[in-house]
């Protein structure tokens, strides 16, 4: 009764058959087109705040720095551990163009980093996640077009960037060379961690882990550098610097010997990247990662069936992830603040100038690092925090609340998570580095300080989850993006406010500078009281509106 | 290469695995050049991975797919340009409006018939000018359908396309599918929906787990099973009782109802006219009777099936 095809005249095996060169790019033109269409404002945001960064910065250098006396001043005393480990080795302070790197060359590397991260992920792994890439593979489209549109695109952001920063460097009157340099060892950065980005987007098959994972390859760079430049020797960081990419493009040195040749490592990594991602991608089936999905439990326990249980559930991979992360970043910086401490020369009036009001150059440092510890917490909290919005975009969260929960506590259950996960990190971190720092100084006296130091920064944490929910609560469908760029300002500003010539009126209204970096300076009550005010006034508002708006799907 | 000889859609042996999951197990569909062969199987049975490796976007362990005539996945790029596909589940670009997406869908098929697009634009009754956010799933839906239904692809391959459409626009995507079927297009139409089918399909193709349960002209399928005949016997069943080949008999008074293989409707008929009957209603195994029969359901032969399947009988014959 079962009536068969009757088999094909010449049969086919499904084995991985060659695409022909040229198809497999079809309507490469169209949707590159169509990628720029979609991200053209991101792509302008990242030009502008990337590049105006370096003019703002050199300008306050100039002023900083007039002559060469005091830029030959700077340099006998630049040269740091804790620049070193923070914003790469100095070298060449002597000059403009030296101190424009010191000041600025990391936090572009980093930035940079993440925009080819977060942007190749969001047109590529999102897109197939969401079933958007099924459709556009339906039509006469190469299998790889449309992942090279998206790699071009996020590639040429940063040629344009680092080709802006070069040309920037020249018209404020830097050296050709050296300026070509930076802008081109600041793109290379952006092209090797477009390779990296596509690589995890192929390895994942969600993009949220793609993010992930790039980023901790991000993040791991930056450490494996960042040991390096302490270990330097003088102004040559020690062999560890090469198992970094980050530490490929500071080789570049761009404004001291400006070595050209590690160019070819960064985009060799990124082509090599993108092309290994390429036949993944000609082997996998459109939606799937590398590993199939696994099979879990079917049956929610009691707990899971709870909307706290469910929060947890959810976040359960970057609470663990981002609880290690800050745990080793605390013992990293107390291992940098020991290393340091023997080093230091207290009368190193820069040194001073840099770490803010702190007595002892050590408690500066320390507070700076504790500030970095407090900067992860509170990235992990603002990312749980997005959630909320993430859940209300995607439709999930209507049939949650089409059973007996109330809205008000739906959310503020997600809020407390992304906040008190957020203060555990915070607190574990701190004691951490506080325990490890004791360790090498025998002196027990140091853990109770530096967990006062991070302990304090939970109202600053509170507040930037707080703009996320205000801004989930108002402004729905910019909320994410939004509130990550409050986190970064905040974080940029508190970091380098002071090099902006910033006032300090601004300055310290910015959520993270605002609390005091004890233990260099005292703890006083009234900045963190405001911040908590601050808070509690953000989540209020934030959450009334929530309740009583319309929920929208993205 | 012969055009006309060449099957629109031909399948042999499929095997799809995920992980552990085997999600096609050895899958045969065959679809003639100007066919509309109708896809039905339950949720999770492989319909849309057995389309998504028609497409060239996923990939199959073994077995043969040849979509007119090519290699799905090697000649995607040609084969796309003649072919059309409506997912089920359709997510579109949230800040793009319906008329962009519709617009850019088509693009990368090859060009919009400008005409032909507004024309179904009207028909399913849609705004283009909104933003694809502010779409219920149904609007999304008519999106891919219009990018679909107005291109001038040789074969459609529709997987679940009228889920959330209301039942005014399944009427329009139904008298837009016919049209194009007597254009002489094919058509893949995979669904659950056995009204829709049997209005739209000549032929259709069951399948269960990931296997070919059945396939044939919707004639065909029919032969092969039971009829339903309900009759009013003044004497009542009698004799008719001890018949060994009729099944689901049912008596209520002088109403009879059972069923019947169609190798037997014969001698079984003589019979009953024998008994001098009042009223005679017999009726073909409806489309979701055989589908329900592949898996172990039952329908009973009840006066308000039979009632209902008249209609079907008079637009069936
Ligand atoms: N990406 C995937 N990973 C694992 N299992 C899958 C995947 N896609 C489909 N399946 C499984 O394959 C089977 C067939 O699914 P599908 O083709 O979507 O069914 P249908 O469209 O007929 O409802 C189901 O058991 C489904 O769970
Ligand atoms: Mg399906």
């Amino acid at each position: 009764m079962t009536a068969l095809a009757p088999a094909p005249s010449r049969p086919t095996p499904a084995t991985p058959g060659h695409t022909p060169p040229v198809a497999a790019f079809t309507a490469f033109p169209d949707l590159t087109r169509f990628v720029l269409r979609r991200n053209w404002l991101r792509l302008a945001i990242w030009v502008i705040v990337l590049v105006g960064m370096v003019a703002m910065v050199y300008e306050s250098q100039r002023v900083a720095f007039p002559t060469q006396e005091s830029r030959d001043a700077y340099a006998a005393v630049a040269n740091t551990p804790a620049v070193a480990a923070l914003t790469g080795l100095p070298y060449g302070a002597g000059t403009l163009g030296g101190i424009l790197n010191i000041k600025i060359w990391m936090t572009l590397a980093v930035s940079i980093g993440f925009a080819s991260i977060f942007l190749l992920t969001r047109n590529g792994r999102a897109e197939e996640e969401n079933g958007r890439t099924e459709l556009i593979r339906a039509g006469a489209v190469g299998h790889h077009a449309y992942s090279l549109a998206n790699q071009l695109v996020v590639g040429g952001l940063s040629v344009a960037i680092g080709l802006l920063i070069g040309l920037t460097c020249i018209g404020l009157g830097l050296p050709a060379e050296g300026s070509l340099a930076m802008g081109a060892s600041i793109a290379g950065v952006g092209i090797a961690f477009l390779g990296i980005a596509a690589l995890a987007g192929q390895l994942t098959s969600t993009s949220r882990a793609a993010n992930s994972l790039a980023s901790i390859v991000l993040g791991v760079s930056y450490l494996v550098r960042a040991i390096a430049d302490v270990q330097a020797e003088g102004d040559t960081p020690s062999p560890l610097s090469w198992a970094s990419p980050i530490g490929w493009a500071q080789n570049m040195r761009s404004f001291g010997e400006n070595v050209w040749w590690p160019l070819l490592l960064l985009v060799g990594l990124g082509i090599g990247g993108c092309l290994v991602a390429g036949v993944i991608e000609s082997r996998r089936d459109v939606g799937a990662g590398v590993l199939p999905d696994r099979p879990g439990p079917a049956r929610a326990t009691g707990s899971l069936a709870s909307v706290l249980g469910l929060a947890v559930r959810l976040e359960r991979g970057p609470m663990i992830g981002w609880l290690l992360g800050g745990l080793a970043g605390g013992l990293f910086y107390g291992g940098v603040a020991s290393a340091m401490s023997d080093l230091l020369d207290s009368g190193n009036a820069y040194a001073k100038a840099f770490m803010g009001q702190a007595d002892s150059v050590l408690d500066g440092i320390v507070g700076l690092f504790v500030m970095a510890t407090a900067m992860v917490a509170a990235a992990f909290a603002v990312q749980s925090a997005t959630s909320v919005r993430l859940e209300e975009a995607s439709g999930r969260l209507e049939p949650q609340l089409a059973g007996a929960v109330s809205r008000t506590r739906w959310a503020l259950t997600h809020y407390l998570v992304a906040a008190g996960w957020g203060i555990v990190i915070l607190v574990a971190s701190g004691l951490v580095f506080g325990l490890a720092f004791a360790a090498s100084q025998s002196d027990p006296d140091q853990v109770p300080r530096i967990l006062a130091a991070s302990t304090a920064y939970i109202p600053s944490l509170l507040v930037l989850v707080g703009v996320t929910v205000l801004l989930t609560g108002w402004l729905p469908h910019q909320a994410i993006l939004v509130s990550w760029i409050v986190y970064g300002a905040s974080v940029i500003i508190a970091m380098f406010g002071p090099l902006f010539s910033l006032p300090d009126e601004v300055i310290d209204a910015t959520p993270l500078a605002a609390t005091p970096r004890v233990p260099g300076v005292e703890l006083q009550a009234m900045p963190l009281v405001v911040l908590s005010l601050v808070a509690l006034a953000f989540w209020a508002l934030g959450l009334l509106r929530f309740r009583a708006r319309d929920l929208t799907q993205a | 290469m012969n055009a006309a000889s060449t099957p629109a859609i031909e399948v042999a042996g499929l095997v799809k695995r995920f992980g552990a999951v085997t999600a096609l197990d050895g899958l045969d569909l065959r679809v003639e050049q100007g066919q509309v062969m109708g896809f039905l199987g339950p949720n999770g049975s492989g319909k849309s991975t057995t389309i998504r490796i028609l497409l060239g976007i996923a990939r199959a362990d073994a077995g043969a797919a040849r979509l007119l005539g090519g290699d799905p996945w090697r000649e995607a790029v040609e084969l796309h340009r003649r072919i059309a596909y409506v997912p089920g589940d359709v997510n579109l670009w949230p800040n793009l409006t319906g008329g962009q997406a519709i617009d850019i869908l088509s693009r990368l098929r090859g060009g919009v018939d400008r005409t032909r697009r507004d024309e179904l634009v009207e028909r399913f009754d849609l705004d283009p000018g909104k933003k694809a956010r502010t779409y219920s799933k149904g609007n999304r839906q008519k999106v891919a359908l219009v990018a679909a239904l107005a291109s001038d692809a040789e074969l459609l391959i529709l997987d679940e396309p009228t889920s959330g459409l209301d039942p005014l626009m399944e009427g329009v995507f139904t008298d837009v599918v016919r049209e194009l079927a007597h254009q002489g297009r094919s058509v893949l139409l995979s669904s659950h929906i056995f009204a829709e089918v049997e209005k739209l399909c000549d032929s259709v193709t069951i399948i269960r787990a990931g296997r070919t349960v059945e396939a044939g002209t919707l004639a065909d399928l029919r032969h092969l099973h039971r009829t339903s005949v309900s009759v009013v016997l003044p004497g009542g069943a009698g004799t008719l009782a001890r018949r060994a080949d009729l099944h689901d008999l049912a008596v209520d008074g002088e109403r009879v109802s059972f069923t019947v293989d169609d190798a037997e409707l014969g001698g079984v008929l003589a019979d009953l006219a024998a008994r001098s009957p009042r009223s005679l209603v017999s009726t073909p195994p409806s489309l979701e009777e055989l589908f329900l029969r592949h898996y172990g359901v039952e329908l009973p032969a009840t006066d308000d099936a039979a009632g209902a399947a008249v209609a079907s009988k008079a637009s069936a014959s």
